[in-house]
């Protein structure tokens, strides 16, 4: 009980302190606080993983009915794990990065928040216990959005902020009928609706999970509420923008698992228009994405429409709701986890470096910063998919599920369109490397310089990097782990 | 037979001559005479009222002894009685209120005939509301009709004389068709005493012969009597009336003259055609939409009005709407709701007008709204008086606007068909009256920039006096308005 | 007893301008020991509460003017005598720039008994009284300033309230006449002999002294009198435009479904429908006017409109459930948006401004009570911990447990309604702290926070949305017993 309690709540009282402690002149000291609290939170939370897991802990009840419990089952270690990595990495490049904005303070202070939220949710028990997490993270989140205070900063981060509450609220709408229809509200794998509310109340609830799947569908960007997402992400500074798109959205992601496996349960809803809508959805937005993507020219947008295609990849599978696709779905939850991070780490640093935001400006960039951009292209083809990287493997498994769910219609549409966007991923992310490393008979090689960014920059991107070729080439265990859980849940 | 039987008689006699006997008084000594008289007459109503309560019944008291159907009689029952001794009191309040402000107005010469007039008055108010021969109504009606044009006229300017002419024009027109009616119904039954000719009447209607007449009849008397006390169509007299005429007569003739008018048509609809038969007419349904339209155009002038005393004037209109629509629902709860609204509408609007001109007063005599901004901190009792009358009109609890609002909603519930009609108009009726009572309210509490003459209490005792009295009244009449009730309604048992 | 608690405030307040005060600190430390002793008094009269009805005067027949504490006057009694105390607090920091104070302390001190006397009637009739009352003594109030503007507003606010009463007024009559006792019974009192046929017109009668009620709750069609009442003093417009008088619409329409009329009668009918269509447009309606005004406190005014039909939206379920919905969010609703309204006045008093725009980084140099205008406005959308969740949540899952498909629809309204709180609340808060890159901080200089008079009622009513946040069930627990009927 204690060490989860310390797992969320340190890295919370943390930011809260940071928040209101004073203007500092010493900036060391603010990082060494920082860089401590980040280490602590980060202990606390795989103390929490291993001595905690499996029991089920209430903290106290909003209301009679309304208890607020906490329990670490298996994909909350995979989401908890994931979240505190990329926080680590993400935290200590920006270190360095934040070096040019201002209020660094503020953005510690909330960027710990977040991280408490998250741990928060990874790990809550119920419905409602989610919701609140849920919405605070909504809440703590969009400073981090609007942290560089330029009137698109504010808009964007009131656009971040209206969307999310919009999505919450449709999710919120679904929660009291569930409170009322479904046993309980505590996630149990296979789903709390009972076979006789299903019968009686079928066409209700399925409207809701509908609105629920649609509504947590919001921050996973999902169309037609993804509006906000490429408006939210590239405005954040980088490290911001690398967390927001890497696993905040992932929160998202985390809801719909929640509710379509461990609310719903996919007995309920495979088969009904609620799946199949939903899946014409994902589709669009996966399509919808890489397109938008393609045409993007600058870096970070680029970057976050291709976090919108993307993580419709990971509904993808959640919504096939067949064995392997769903391995496939949490699959790639780690591996866009780890790429997007580095990818936005990677563009940071080069803003950082160079003050470049538009791939066309990028020529020669590989020469001057050949380690990053090393990096970058490794994540990139993980991304697009190419083997042995763990995007690889994820949509292979995706793929498959599809092929064998036997879907009408989307056992072989579904694929074909992961193929497609495969390809417009690979049209927009490797035009940054070849116009990096291949600047063309122009490029004006006297004015290079080596401008390698600072070790707090190059090491998080590059233990990003490693990690995600790690899934590819040893996906056994992951792939075990994961399959052992989704055996409970289908 | 007791002595206290003939007290109504008396006192009817004593105001004829206190009348006839002041006229060759100075004018000081005719207003002691008349605060005299008025307290006498207070007592004997009291005595009466006291003694009718005693016995339980009404009795018949024969004036020189004549039997029926020659000689002239006199009932008295509990309302009857009752009535006498609150009209008295508003009078005497009225007259107090506006005592100094007479002075002012009217020549030192002919102060005196103030008082002859109203004696006179006051002698024909008892009488409508004692006698029981449907003649001697219609003498002291005209008698009425005089005195209270005496009353208009005594301020003497352009518009009092214009407004009496009128006053004049329409009354006689009234008592013309009251007239008619009364020998149509002599013709149809050859009586003039009340009781003879609702047997008569109660066989007619029975018997299905003379329908026709008896209906003119009834409206005849009805339309005639609701002119003389300004219903709704019938209203264009009134403003002028009671708005240019010196506060005194304002007070006393909408609180009394026009109130002793539908107190003797209630006794024809009681004593003389039955109620049943009445309500049996088509007459009743007329006088309820009558009613009804008076609330509300009654209240939209008032709106419109930009002159204190001719909205409360026009306010007269609206409220008596209310008592017609009392009438008109043709139950008897309705008809103990007029009643009580008689009662409380005199104790109100008195109070009202006397208010009014202590406002005005204060505000360089001038009647404009804008004029009147702030009057109230320059006079602060005509200030809280005028808010206690337009509470009290408005049907706020505590007050007697309150107790008549909620008599009039019992009865219209119990109404089937007239039910709906009279809540909705009743609402909006006082709506409307909130929107012109609390404006002024408002507009008196707002202090003003220019600072006009304070008034002390110290100049105006006689005057600050009988608004607390008024005051007092209304608030009795509002909180412990079960006795009165109870009071009228065995009143009304006894008319029939 | 029970005269006492009414009688002494209006009592003490009539005196007020006529005892001669040496200092104004006399007057303060008069009045605020009065304030509490009233309230202590209050809750000890609720603890140890007489079952008795007492009566005070007869109307006429069976009218009379008389008193009983039962569980809803528990809880508005409560609720009111909690606040009471601290909204004097508040006054005399805020009042040191208006003028005629003595006659707005007379007012605010009388308006106190007042409501004490609308929550502790016993009938319909004295509940009128007391309602009618309120009208009256708070008028004066919402003049205070006697601009112009507010001797407009404090013209419609009389118009609206006094023709509101004339239609509840109706409803009256009606119980009267067809009620078996004129008494305040949970169940309702309508004795269905006297009805016989007639249900119809008893139920366009109960539409008909809803909307009556329900302009002091400002209800769709007759809200505009409340954004204009916030030319009153801000105390004013907390405590009485937020709890005392706008609850009390809201306290009378419970009293006129669950105590009068009774559920059972209107449940399923046409006229429940009305009445829950009515307050469903009235949620989404407030909320979207909010979003567009630009005035700090007429937006906050419109949101009360919103919130106010959030309880009336409870109400017009007519389950027990929707009443405990109803009472928890008129409870919890008066704390957030006492505290809201409170931080407005805080930040018109230190700097004058009063529209949003002007608000720009002012949560620097004001970080108190911008820090509990956060925690209001996340109260207000519903963020869960904060109490505003646990009012609605109560809200929907009585609506969710009617099964009436209109209350479904009413859900999809809160939530709605929620998005759009959201919207105009937070643009505040981000106004706020995050005033944009090109802000000039300079133009703040000197402005603080106030002193502690101001603060601490503050401070009170955060902490008490936080703990009902997190703790509410014995509220909840007790809103049910009233609800059952126990107390």
């Amino acid at each position: 009980m204690q060490y989860i309690i310390l797992a969320i709540f340190f890295p919370i009282a943390a930011g809260l302190y940071l928040l209101i402690r004073k203007e500092s002149e010493n900036r060391k000291n603010l990082l060494l606080c920082t860089g401590a609290f980040l280490i602590i939170s980060a202990v606390l939370v795989v103390i929490a993983l291993f001595l905690a897991g499996g029991r089920m802990y209430t903290l106290f009840s909003l209301t009679d009915k309304l208890p607020i419990i906490f329990k670490i089952d298996e994909i909350s270690v995979l989401f908890s794990v994931m979240t505190i990595i990329i926080f680590l990495c993400a935290g200590f490049f920006s270190f360095e990065y934040m070096k040019h904005e201002e209020k660094e303070k503020r953005y510690y202070g909330f960027y710990l928040m977040v991280l408490g939220v998250l741990i928060a949710l990874c790990f809550a028990g119920n419905l409602i216990t989610f919701y609140l997490f849920f919405e605070m993270l909504t809440l703590s989140s969009m400073p981090l959005v609007l942290h560089n205070g330029s009137r698109e900063a504010i808009m964007a981060g009131l656009k971040y902020l209206f969307y999310s509450l919009c999505g919450a609220y449709m999710a919120l709408f679904g929660l009291y009928f569930v409170e009322r229809y479904g046993n309980t509200l505590t996630f149990s794998a296979g789903g709390v609706i009972s076979e006789q509310a299903a019968s009686a109340h079928g066409g209700i609830l399925l409207l809701v999970a509908f609105l629920m799947l649609l509504g947590f569908g919001v921050k996973a960007g999902m169309f037609p509420m993804h509006a906000w997402l490429p408006a939210a992400h590239p405005v954040a500074p980088a490290p911001a923008s690398a967390v927001l798109s890497a696993v905040i959205v992932k929160a998202g992601v985390l809801a719909i698992i929640r509710v379509v496996y461990y609310i719903f349960g996919s007995s309920f809803l495979k088969g009904t228009w609620v799946q199949t809508t939903w899946m014409i959805l994902i589709l669009l937005t996966i399509f919808m994405g890489s397109m938008l993507a393609y045409r993007e020219p600058v870096m970070k947008k680029r970057l976050a429409y291709s976090t919108i295609s993307q993580l419709s990849y990971i509904l993808f599978g959640l919504a096939v709701m067949d064995a392997g696709s769903v391995t496939g779905g949490l699959l790639h939850v780690l591996c866009h986890g780890f790429i997007k991070a580095a990818l936005f780490l990677c563009a940071g640093a080069i803003i950082y470096m160079t003050g470049k935001t538009r791939v066309e400006e990028f020529r020669g960039i590989g020469k001057e910063m050949p380690l990053l951009l090393w990096c970058y292209t490794i994540v990139s083809l993980g991304l697009i998919g190419i083997p042995p990287t763990g995007g690889f493997i994820s949509k292979w498994y995706l793929a498959q599920g599809a092929l064998s769910s036997g879907i009408p219609v989307f056992d072989w549409l579904g694929p074909v369109i992961l193929l497609v966007s495969a390809l417009l991923t690979a049209g927009y992310l490797l035009p940054v490397t070849i116009k990096g490393f291949f600047p063309g008979a122009d490029y004006d090689y006297n004015s290079l310089r080596k401008k390698e960014p600072p070790a707090l920059m190059t090491i998080p991107v590059l233990i990003l990097t490693i990690l995600s070729v790690a899934i590819g080439l040893f996906p056994g265990t992951v792939v075990q782990y994961l399959s052992q859980m989704i055996e409970k849940i289908i | 037979m007791d002595f206290v039987q003939s007290f109504p008689a008396i006192s009817i006699l004593l105001c004829l001559f206190a009348g006839i006997i002041s006229s060759g008084l100075k004018g000081k000594a005719a207003r002691y005479m008349n605060t005299v008289l008025i307290l006498t007459v207070t007592v004997l109503s009291a005595c009466t009222l006291l003694y009718t309560l005693g016995t339980g019944e009404s009795y018949v008291y024969v004036m020189g002894k004549f039997p029926a159907p020659w000689g002239n009689e006199i009932r008295v029952g509990v309302l009857e009685s009752f009535m006498a001794l609150f009209f008295c009191i508003i009078m005497l309040l009225s007259l107090f209120g506006g005592m100094k402000k007479l002075t002012e107005e009217v020549e030192e010469g002919k102060v005196f005939l103030y008082y002859v007039l109203t004696n006179l008055l006051l002698s024909s108010l008892l009488a409508l509301i004692y006698t029981n021969d449907l003649f001697t109504a219609y003498v002291f009606v005209e008698i009425n009709t005089i005195a209270a044009c005496g009353l208009i006229m005594i301020r003497q300017n352009g518009r009092t004389i214009e407004a009496a002419a009128r006053y004049m024009i329409m009354s006689l027109l009234g008592s013309g068709m009251l007239l008619m009616g009364i020998c149509m119904l002599y013709d149809l039954t050859g009586h003039l005493l009340m009781s003879n000719i609702s047997e008569q009447v109660a066989l007619l209607a029975a018997s299905g012969e003379y329908r026709i007449p008896l209906l003119v009849t009834i409206a005849l008397m009805s339309v005639g009597l609701a002119i003389k006390s300004a219903l709704f169509p019938f209203h264009a007299w009134l403003p002028d009336a009671y708005g240019y005429s010196t506060v005194s007569s304002a007070a006393i003739l909408s609180s009394l003259v026009s109130k002793g008018y539908i107190f003797l048509l209630i006794k024809i609809i009681y004593r003389v055609i039955g109620f049943e038969i009445f309500d049996n007419s088509r007459i009743i349904d007329v006088l309820f939409v009558f009613g009804l339209m008076g609330m509300i155009f009654g209240s939209l002038s008032a709106i419109k009005e930009n002159d204190i005393r001719r909205m409360i004037a026009y306010s007269s209109v609206a409220q008596i709407g209310y008592i017609y629509m009392g009438i008109g629902m043709g139950t008897a709860a309705g008809m103990s709701a007029s009643v009580f609204h008689i009662l409380s509408h005199a104790a109100t609007k008195s109070l009202l007008f006397i208010a009014a001109i202590g406002l005005t007063d204060v505000s360089g005599g001038s009647r404009k709204f804008v004029d009147l901004t702030g009057a109230a901190y320059r006079n602060k009792w005509a200030g809280v008086a005028f808010t206690v009358g337009s509470l009290s009109m408005v049907g706020v609890p505590l007050f007697s606007g309150f107790i008549s609002k909620l008599l009039f909603a019992q009865a219209a519930v119990q109404n089937n068909g007239k039910m709906l009609p009279a809540l909705i108009v009743l609402g909006i009726s006082t709506i409307l009256n909130a929107i012109y009572f609390m404006k002024t309210v408002i507009r008196i509490y707002t202090p003003a920039n220019g600072t006009g003459s304070c008034v002390t209490f110290r100049s105006m005792k006689l005057y600050a006096v009988t608004l607390v009295c008024f005051i007092v009244l209304n608030i009795i009449l509002g909180v412990s308005s079960q006795p009165v009730v109870d009071l009228i309604e065995q009143g009304l048992a006894m008319f029939s | 007893m029970i005269m006492i608690v009414i009688l002494l405030p209006i009592l003490a307040g009539m005196l007020v301008p006529l005892i001669p005060f040496k200092k104004r600190s006399h007057m303060e430390i008069f009045l605020e020991a009065l304030v509490i002793l009233n309230s202590l008094l209050v809750w000890y009269m609720l603890l140890h509460r007489a079952e008795s009805i007492f009566t005070l005067a007869n109307f006429t027949g069976n009218l009379s003017i008389s008193f009983k504490v039962d569980g809803m006057s528990m809880v508005f009694a409560g609720l009111v005598s909690a606040l009471w105390p601290f909204a004097t607090l508040y006054a005399f920091e805020y009042m040191t720039k208006e003028e005629h104070e003595k006659v707005f302390f007379m007012f605010y001190t009388m308006t106190y008994g007042v409501t004490l006397g609308i929550s502790l009637a016993a009938n319909l009739l004295t509940m009128y009284f007391f309602y009618e009352l309120l009208t009256l003594v708070t008028v004066p109030l919402v003049m205070h300033t006697l601009t112009r503007e507010a001797i407009l507003a404090s013209r419609k606010y009389l118009y609206y309230s006094l023709g509101g009463a004339a239609f509840a007024f109706i409803g009256l009559i009606f119980v009267i006449i067809y009620g078996s006792t004129t008494n305040f019974v949970l169940g309702g009192v309508l004795d269905a002999e006297k009805i016989g046929d007639r249900t119809n017109v008893l139920l366009l009668i109960y539409v008909i002294a809803f909307m009556g009620f329900g302009v002091k709750a400002a209800i769709c069609p007759f809200n505009s009198w409340l954004p204009d009442a916030g030319v009153a003093p801000t105390p004013v417009t907390a405590l009485l435009h937020a709890v005392a008088v706008v609850k009390s619409g809201a306290f009378a329409i419970i009293r006129l479904t669950y105590y009068s009329f009774g559920t059972d009668f209107l449940k399923g009918t046409w006229a429940q429908n009305v009445v829950m269509a009515i307050t469903m447009f009235t949620i989404v309606y407030g909320c979207s006017r909010a979003v567009k005004e630009t005035h700090l406190k007429r937006r906050l005014a419109y949101s009360t409109i919103s919130n106010l039909s959030y309880i009336l939206f409870g109400v017009t379920i007519m389950t027990p459930l929707g009443l405990i919905g109803a009472l928890s969010h008129l409870v919890f609703h008066a704390v957030m948006k006492i505290s809201s309204f409170f931080c407005a006045g805080a930040i018109m008093h230190q700097t004058d401004r009063q529209y949003v725009h002007e608000l720009d980084g002012l949560g620097y140099k004001m970080p108190c009570v911008f820090g509990v205008f956060t925690v209001s406005a996340f109260a207000l959308m519903g963020v869960p911990g904060l109490s505003g969740f646990v009012s609605k949540w109560n809200l929907a899952f009585a609506a969710v447990e009617s099964g009436n498909v209109l209350a479904y629809g009413g859900i999809g309204c809160l939530l709605i309604s929620a998005l759009l709180t959201a919207i105009y609340m937070l643009t505040i808060v981000v106004r706020a702290f995050f005033p944009g890159k090109d802000f000039d901080a300079g133009t703040l200089k000197g402005i603080t926070d106030p002193n502690w008079k101001m603060l601490l009622p503050l401070f009170v009513f955060t902490l008490f949305i936080v703990l009902f946040g997190l703790h509410s069930a014995p509220v909840i627990k007790f809103f049910g017993d009233v609800a059952a009927g126990i107390y």
